[in-house]
């Protein structure tokens, strides 16, 4: 219980410290991309709305490593969610056939 | 999934293409207005659902869902490879808004078959059997 406590503790003590320094140490910046992207997007891209011109030109490699973290997401799915024919082993899990709708809830166990 | 009403199929028959088309008009007006693909790939999960909610049968596979969702994502990879990082955009500037309308489209298909493939696999999922433990 003293080790549970204490080791909330510092994760709390931890927490505040970081957060308290690195909003009171923050660094200003000058808001050049800001003001940059805000008046030649429609120039550069062609595009009506300044979100779609950064999601699909400024910014085009953050588009391609979100569409690649579904693609991860979905393999990992597949991997540890496998789908009702693959237990009976042999038989593949397309048909009607070995799916069993009479039930609602799955049997336990 | 007892009994399956009929007022749901038949509600669910009428929105069927109006779901499509509100896929389609998010991902077309992405450039224009708010949305885009993947707004526009998850109202096209969403007939995945409805179609799971009426007749809840496993005829589709879900390979070959997550088959074509990895052909578009190798799209989405590829053209901004060879049209926008290549510089022929900045100079063929005539060509962003077909561009623009490309890639939405490509990221909207594959969202929304990412997303189906997720909806078949927690659809038809039956937590029983050797191979699955936590």
């Amino acid at each position: 219980m003293i080790r549970m406590a204490s080791a909330a503790l510092f994760v709390l003590v931890v927490f505040v410290g970081v957060t308290v320094l690195t909003t009171r140490y923050q660094e200003k910046l000058e808001p050049t991309m800001y003001e940059y992207m805000v008046e030649n997007f429609q120039r550069d891209t062609a595009a009506h709305n300044a979100v779609a011109a950064i999601l699909l030109n400024y910014r085009m490699y953050d588009t391609m490593f979100e569409a690649l973290i579904l693609l991860t997401a979905i393999i990992g799915m597949k991997q540890f969610l496998p789908s009702a024919g693959e237990f009976t082993g042999g038989k593949s899990g397309r048909g009607a056939d070995t799916t069993d709708w009479s039930g609602d809830s799955p049997k336990q166990g | 999934m007892a009994e399956r009403s009929l007022i749901t199929q038949m509600i669910v028959g009428l929105l069927y293409p109006f779901m499509l088309l509100l896929g389609f008009y998010l991902i077309l007006n992405g450039h224009y207005t708010p949305g885009g693909g993947f707004q526009g790939g998850s109202t096209f999960a969403m007939l995945f659902v409805a179609r799971y909610v009426v007749f809840p049968v496993a005829d589709m596979s879900s390979e070959h869902l997550h088959l074509l969702q990895r052909l578009f994502l190798a799209l989405i990879l590829v053209v901004p490879i060879l049209v926008l990082f290549s510089g022929f955009l900045a100079g063929a500037s005539e060509y962003s808004g077909m561009y623009l309308t490309l890639m939405d489209l490509f990221i909207g298909v594959q969202v929304g078959f990412g997303l189906g493939v997720a909806v078949f696999r927690f659809a038809f999922f039956k937590g029983i059997g050797p191979s699955w433990r936590f």
